[in-house]
């Protein structure tokens, strides 16, 4: 065999090859956890550090923009940012831009209340607690030390209380969603006169406090598309209000302009993006210990070396073979 | 008529609400919240009108046994019992009305599984073509690899090992070169939906209208 024949087998190598190398770095690195540490970037830094200096008076929009697939990039960052406000008795109202978006909230909410889950929180129903709101007890502590004293005990590994419509209310989706953004800026309850739950949001103490976005502190989109920029158009354009993005590694290129003139708070980008916030809440004590994203990046950072050294195989048969010379190349190269 | 109306409408309309945008007074915020009201309303009948017609096609396909008539149903079935499931009858699994509900069943284990699985193909696909067609066959297409490179292994943590320098160039490009060619390409972008949408408002570009009026 001829050393042109050995390089132009390996460039017409059998793809399986490849998708079979791709899914044992894909699958490996879940079992064998390498732990590798993530270093935050000023983009992350800066939305953590927002999000941080918000109180019970406050509140945020984390819209779920995105779809079944970039969820794996997508909801760990609004998972990580749902529990951070969370933890500081932020208000958070939840959205989403289509209907499988809306699943998608429901899908973060659920992981978040579940009691399976390491460092969950108790969700407590909107009609659960009528009757502390019909008696006006709604400021965050009084009504934890007065469900409290009704005999409710916090289960043992929940993080804290969250009461629907003072904690959070899920909005959900809603058609035309940037017109949706646009109403929001003069009044929420317009735009959602009832929440996913088919609560009424004019009875919601959160929205009480928070009538249209113009008393919102801060959305968070979690965008698997160019929806994020929505966000911009009708809410931070016209209201100004401060809006973050938590967007796919793919498109997260694409908004460092909106970043450098201001128009965006910071950037996750992709898992990496959602890493770097779950390090900045475990180590700052907000949560116990990192999540998906965390362990995902093993995965990554594995996947992406083998990918390189695909190119470096790929172009030393390319040139070594002396196929740069010719014009014409075997189909399928 | 049927070609004067319509350009009227889109002309008033726009220009209005251009005018609105910049208008931050009462009267200006009440025709916004009127329009805010309206176009979803406006738009449910074209949502109307696009599952009449996506119906009709498959029903034709299918009554004609036209070529893969069998993946009609695929459209059809998920189309109508979704909405049926969702709103109609939101049934549990267990059989009573409590959830979690068979729309959310079919949701969480049909739905989201077929399109994460559609998106983490493309990881398999990608390491394929890079290895087919990343070629460092001129200065450009070697400048280019060598920066995806850098940022790609900048991008995870096992660049770290690499030493510091590597992640920060990573960034480096994405913050200063990587931006300002973003912002060349969004401006252009953005010029040419400001000169398309002024000529659509103004009827200088009318193929929106399709054949109506000849």
């Amino acid at each position: 065999m001829s050393a042109v024949n050995i390089w132009e087998r390996m460039l017409n190598i059998d793809r399986r090859w490849i998708f079979l190398g791709i899914g044992i770095v894909s699958i490996v690195p879940f079992f064998i956890n390498f732990g590798m540490p993530v270093r935050t970037t000023i983009e992350v830094e800066s939305i953590y550090d927002y999000v941080d200096e918000l109180g019970s008076e406050n509140a945020i929009f984390i819209s779920f923009d995105f779809a079944p697939g970039t969820q794996a990039e997508n909801m760990p960052m609004a998972v990580a940012v749902m529990r951070h406000a969370f933890y500081n008795d932020v208000p958070v109202f939840m959205t989403a831009n289509w209907p499988l978006h809306h699943g998608m909230m429901l899908a973060a909410m659920e992981y978040v209340f579940n009691p399976t889950t390491e460092g969950f929180y108790q969700d407590i129903d909107f009609d659960d607690w009528r009757e502390l709101r019909e008696a006006g007890v709604t400021a965050k502590g009084d009504l934890v030390d007065a469900w409290e004293s009704q005999g409710n005990q916090l289960p043992d590994g929940a993080m804290g209380w969250v009461f629907e419509g003072r904690d959070y209310a899920a909005l959900g989706y809603a058609p035309v969603f940037n017109l949706v953004i646009l109403g929001m800026t003069i009044s929420i309850e317009t735009q959602y006169p009832i929440d996913a739950h088919e609560n009424a949001l004019g009875e919601m103490p959160m929205l009480q406090e928070h009538k249209s976005l113009r008393e919102v502190d801060l959305t968070l989109t979690c965008s698997g598309s160019a929806a994020c920029e929505w966000w911009i158009t009708y809410a931070r354009e016209k209201i100004g209000m401060p809006v973050a993005f938590g967007v796919t590694a793919v498109s997260a290129t694409d908004y460092f302009p909106y970043l450098q003139t201001g128009q965006v708070i910071g950037q996750m980008g992709g898992l990496r993006g959602a890493a770097e916030y779950e390090v900045l809440l475990a180590e700052n004590g907000i949560t116990s210990s990192t999540d998906k994203a965390f362990t995902g990046m093993d995965v990554q950072s594995v996947a992406h070396i083998l990918i390189i050294l695909l190119i470096i195989m790929g172009n030393i048969a390319f040139f070594a073979g002396g196929f740069h010379k010719k014009a014409l190349l075997k189909e399928g190269r | 008529m049927k070609r004067t109306v319509p350009l009227m409408i889109v002309m008033v309309g726009g220009i209005l609400m251009i005018l609105q945008y910049f208008i931050p007074h009462q009267i200006s915020q009440t025709v916004l919240a009127y329009y805010t009201d309206w176009a979803p309303i406006i738009l449910a009948f074209a949502l109307v009108l696009g599952v009449g017609s996506l119906t009709r096609i498959h029903s034709h396909k299918i009554r004609r046994k036209a070529k893969n008539w069998q993946y009609s149903y695929a459209v059809l079935i998920p189309l109508f019992g979704m909405p049926i499931l969702a709103h109609i009858w939101p049934a549990s699994l267990s059989g009573g009305m409590d959830s979690p509900s068979i729309f959310h069943f079919l949701f969480m284990h049909v739905q989201v599984p077929i399109q994460a699985t559609m998106f983490s193909l493309l990881a398999f696909y990608i390491a394929s073509a890079a290895f087919r067609a990343f070629r460092a066959k001129s200065a450009l297409a070697t400048l280019l690899l060598l920066a995806a490179v850098v940022v790609m292994l900048g991008q995870v943590p096992i660049g770290e090992l690499f030493g510091r320098w590597l992640p920060e160039t990573g960034l480096w490009i994405l913050r200063y070169p990587n931006l300002a060619a973003k912002r060349a390409i969004m401006l252009g972008v953005g010029f040419g939906m400001l000169a398309t949408n002024l000529k659509i408002i103004f009827g200088v570009e009318r193929n929106w209208l399709g054949g109506a009026g000849k």
